[in-house]
């Protein structure tokens, strides 16, 4: 007579690798997981319902927030959703463009190296830890360079972006994509052919392409199942249509070919950032709107017109049409999107953002189901969730 | 070569004798642990492009006892629901079998003192590497009990994990050594330290480089170290059998750990690289081979991802066993032609 | 396989040798950070206290909501805040009070060593940000 007891272990909020505080409550029969509920919501702060009681312009700072390892992608998103709502996609000048394209790549780098970095710790691999972080402390101080925040950075804006770039900066991204294939060579090398690596990750955490896409899984984790399916491509914003650049597939669809997949975006970004480097002209930042975009900062200081502009923006905030809109974009970790509705108001009557993370770990329970403990772990880490995005 | 001092020809000295060894052996092993500890955190670093500790002493050379005074003062948590007797217990089991076993091990030719013959090794036991075996076995109770006396179900995942490893790792190992002991005819460390001595090419490594790599990789496993590091896997147990422990006991396991490296790495030389033979006096011979094996140890670390539990058995019972087996048929079959 | 195992050691190997360390000893030595960095406030000083005019923008502008502002006028006519404090506590260093105030009369600095003991000391009055 053999009762079958399993045991209930709950993994997180406290725990050295859920990425935040994700809860995992597991249950395990000797450490094969029989099942797995993730938990959320340890980390909410409001950041749509905050939104709402803020001026578009204000609501932007929230979005760094969100996923905090990729903060551009988030401004980016958010600015083509307003823009969009505004109906001033078309105004927004080709300077502004290619930097923003420049930048949401260089965060794609920089939230893939942190995904890199956390999912070979996890899985043992310290030291491929530290030699991600010093790459990205390079991004992270570009990031200083251009905006003023390492994190947080704040930088487009309605209309385009807040400054332009510092002198030198150009340099320091063309030797940063130059650099960067040595670097990943050096990850390759500790990692891709090493036994151990593959067979933790061989695999291990499968999904098959139908169910991802049932699911709804987004970015690197659907594209490694073998769904060729790229926003940036198939539904191109902020002029991607004009950069050439593959977009990675794998077949299998397990942690392996995940961790692959990743490893060629990131080289597919650093080709898109030289075109971006080959494209950068000399011109205006801001789109030619005075509803929308602050005045520059010398009119302002000796123009009684530029100060009225200034203080009737800041004060009144711009007020789009009622409507909706929905913006998706192809972030780090799949589609990010923001649904705005206009009341004709200067705040958004309601910002709700769809955000990858918080969609693909929905895969995780089926995922893990049926595999050992140290495969969650895995699992967590390849699926490249972050907590801030995940509860909002 | 005079004779033997021993408790009947001259007890007096003998003791003298026998309580500096042991003195000494203690002394210098807590010291080594003390500094592995360092040196991990100081090589790591480096490898990681990072410095280590600076801040202690120069070059952050206090660090340990920074460390240790540390931990001594910290409040010592023994949880509510733990088992008392067996939760204090535990750390102790851990570290004392790991400290016994360098008794067996020679660091050094013989001496001569007060007209008699004294070897260089605490104990010369006839079985001596059973003991090693035996205590390198007792010393996962200590695990074992840890895990389940924590009454914490990622402390009971460690210490089951634990068992389970040591268990089919100390088969492949105690096999892989018994080649050893065909060649060398004896089971006495002394006697397989003199079996390689003469020339370098006498080291068993030559000549057993299967069984030294065999014993190499499961010694690893045994002392839990990366990549086999399951039973602490601070990425999925939070910290394994050790999750619960704080202040001195949890230092006591930390010692253990490092003192298992000591021990593993001066078994292995002994039993494959000649012991204290070498171009220097013995003691710093040992040294040497024992620095650099944990210099590997610590090197593996930062390299190597960590194994899963299925596949560290599976490598356990289907490749080193055999291996293991296979070398010992070879061996045979090459001593009898 | 061996020779895999063997290329990650020597990668390692590899960065043991002395010149590779990206590390900052801090608090030996200070970052230095970029111009444009955010960090705490300074109110510019100019020949009669301080540039700023009392206008709230910067108030108006801030999403924290951090800055207060009490205005009055001197002698001659001209507004100026008798009151000037910042909560950072409050403050997410998003630049929006540099960016609103029509006379640069607030600018961030590149000072990042903010932990303080007592909550009051992160209310930097007018006095402490004219410095
Ligand atoms: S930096 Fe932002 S939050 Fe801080 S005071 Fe200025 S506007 Fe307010
Ligand atoms: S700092 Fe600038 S924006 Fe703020 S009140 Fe003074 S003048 Fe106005």
């Amino acid at each position: 007579m053999a009762t079958k007891e399993t045991m209930t272990i709950n993994m997180g909020p406290q725990h050295p690798s859920t990425h935040g505080v994700l809860q995992l409550i597991l249950e395990l029969d000797g450490e094969t997981v029989v099942k797995a509920t993730p938990h959320i919501g340890f980390l909410h702060r409001g950041v749509e319902k905050l939104a709402e009681n803020r001026s578009y312009h204000k609501a932007l700072p929230l979005t760094d927030r969100l996923d905090y390892l990729a903060p551009m992608s988030n401004n980016l998103g958010y600015v083509l959703a307003v823009e969009k709502l505004l109906g001033i996609t078309h105004e927004i000048p080709q300077r502004a463009k290619v930097v923003r394209v420049m930048m949401a790549e260089l965060t794609r780098i920089k939230s893939h190296l942190v995904w890199l970095a956390t999912h070979a710790l996890d899985i043992g691999a310290m030291t491929v830890f530290i030699y991600c972080f010093r790459e990205r402390e390079l991004i992270m101080d570009m990031y200083e360079k251009l905006s003023g925040a390492r994190m947080t950075s704040n930088y487009f804006r309605v209309g385009g972006l807040s400054e332009d770039l510092p002198e030198g900066f150009e340099q320091d991204v063309k030797n940063f994509i130059d650099a960067m294939p040595g670097h990943l060579k050096t990850y390759e090398g500790l990692l891709t052919g090493n036994a151990i690596w593959q067979k933790r990750t061989q695999g291990v955490g499968y999904i098959s392409a139908e169910d991802a896409i049932d699911i709804g899984l987004t970015g690197p984790a659907l594209r490694a199942s073998g769904v060729d399916w790229d926003l940036r491509r198939d539904n191109p914003y902020t002029g991607y249509e004009e950069y050439d650049f593959e977009v990675v597939t794998r077949e299998r669809g397990d942690t392996f070919d995940r961790y692959t997949a990743r490893l060629d975006e990131m080289r597919e970004s650093c080709k898109i950032i030289q075109q971006c480097l080959d494209r950068l002209e000399d011109g205006p930042i801001l789109a030619d709107n005075p509803g929308v975009c602050l005045p520059p900062k010398e009119k302002v200081l000796n123009s009684i017109e530029g100060l009225i502009h200034q203080f009737k923006l800041v004060t009144d905030g711009f007020k789009p049409e009622p409507g909706e809109i929905y913006q998706g974009i192809e972030a780090p970790k799949g589609e990010l999107g923001y649904y705005m509705i206009s009341d004709g108001s200067a705040n958004p009557y309601r910002m709700k953002v769809r955000p990858p993370s918080f969609v693909n770990l929905q895969a995780l329970p089926q995922m893990v189901e049926g595999s050992l403990l140290a495969d969650v772990i895995a699992t967590i880490g390849t699926l490249d969730i972050v907590l801030g995005e995940i509860d909002r | 070569m005079p004779e033997m001092l021993s408790l009947s020809n001259d007890p007096i000295l003998f003791i003298a004798v026998m309580l500096a060894k042991i003195l000494a052996v203690f002394v210098v092993l807590l010291l080594i642990v003390a500094y592995a500890t360092y040196a991990e955190r100081k090589i790591i670093g480096h490898m990681q492009t990072r410095l280590g500790p600076t801040m202690t002493g120069p070059l952050g050379l206090l660090q340990p006892i920074a460390d240790g005074l540390k931990l001594f003062f910290k409040e010592d948590i023994i949880p509510a629901q733990a088992s008392k007797v067996a939760f204090i217990l535990a750390p102790m089991m851990i570290l004392v079998p790991a400290f016994i076993t360098v008794a067996v091990v020679p660091f050094g030719g013989d001496v001569v003192i007060g007209g008699y013959t004294v070897p260089l090794q605490i104990a010369d036991l006839d079985v001596g590497i059973l003991f090693i075996l035996a205590m390198e076995g007792l010393g996962v109770y200590g695990i074992v009990l840890a895990g389940w006396a924590s009454n914490n179900k990622y402390s009971l995942l460690g210490g089951i994990r634990s068992a389970a490893q040591v268990i089919s790792y100390e088969l492949a190992a105690g096999l892989s050594i018994v080649a050893v002991f065909m060649l060398a005819e004896t089971l006495s460390l002394r006697g397989i330290v003199e079996a390689q001595s003469g020339s370098m090419f006498n080291w068993f490594v030559f000549s057993q480089p299967l069984a030294f790599c065999v014993f190499f990789i499961t010694s690893v496993a045994e002392i839990n170290r990366v990549p086999f590091d399951l039973p602490e896997a601070e990425t999925e147990l939070v910290s394994g059998f050790c999750t619960e422990y704080s202040s001195m006991k949890y230092a006591l396991f930390f010692m253990a750990e490092y003192a298992n490296m000591v021990v593993v790495a001066a078994v292995i030389s002994t039993l494959f690289l000649g012991g204290p033979a070498g171009p220097f006096p013995g003691v710093i011979n040992l040294l040497l081979k024992i620095f650099f094996f944990m210099f590997v140890l610590i090197w593996m670390r930062a390299t190597f991802p960590r194994v899963r539990y299925d596949q560290l058995m599976f490598m356990g019972w289907k490749v080193f066993l055999p291996l293991a087996l296979l070398n010992i048929v070879i061996t045979g079959a090459v001593i009898v032609l | 396989m061996i020779k895999e195992f063997i290329q990650g050691l020597s990668i390692t190997a590899r960065h043991l040798l002395p010149g590779n360390s990206t590390t900052v000893e801090y608090p030996k030595v200070k970052y230095e950070p970029f111009e444009r960095f955010r960090g705490l406030h300074r109110l510019v000083p100019d020949h009669s206290g301080e540039k700023c005019v009392a206008c709230y923008l910067c108030a108006t502008a801030c999403p924290a909501k951090c800055i207060t502002i009490e205005a009055d006028e001197d002698e001659n006519g001209r507004k100026y805040p008798t009151v000037y404090q910042i909560d950072l506590l409050r403050c997410i260093f998003c630049g929006y009070c540099v960016e609103a105030c029509p006379v640069e009369a607030i600018e961030m600095t590149g000072e990042y060593e903010l932990a303080n003991l007592n909550r009051e000391d992160f209310c930097f009055t007018k006095e402490r940000l004219l410095k």
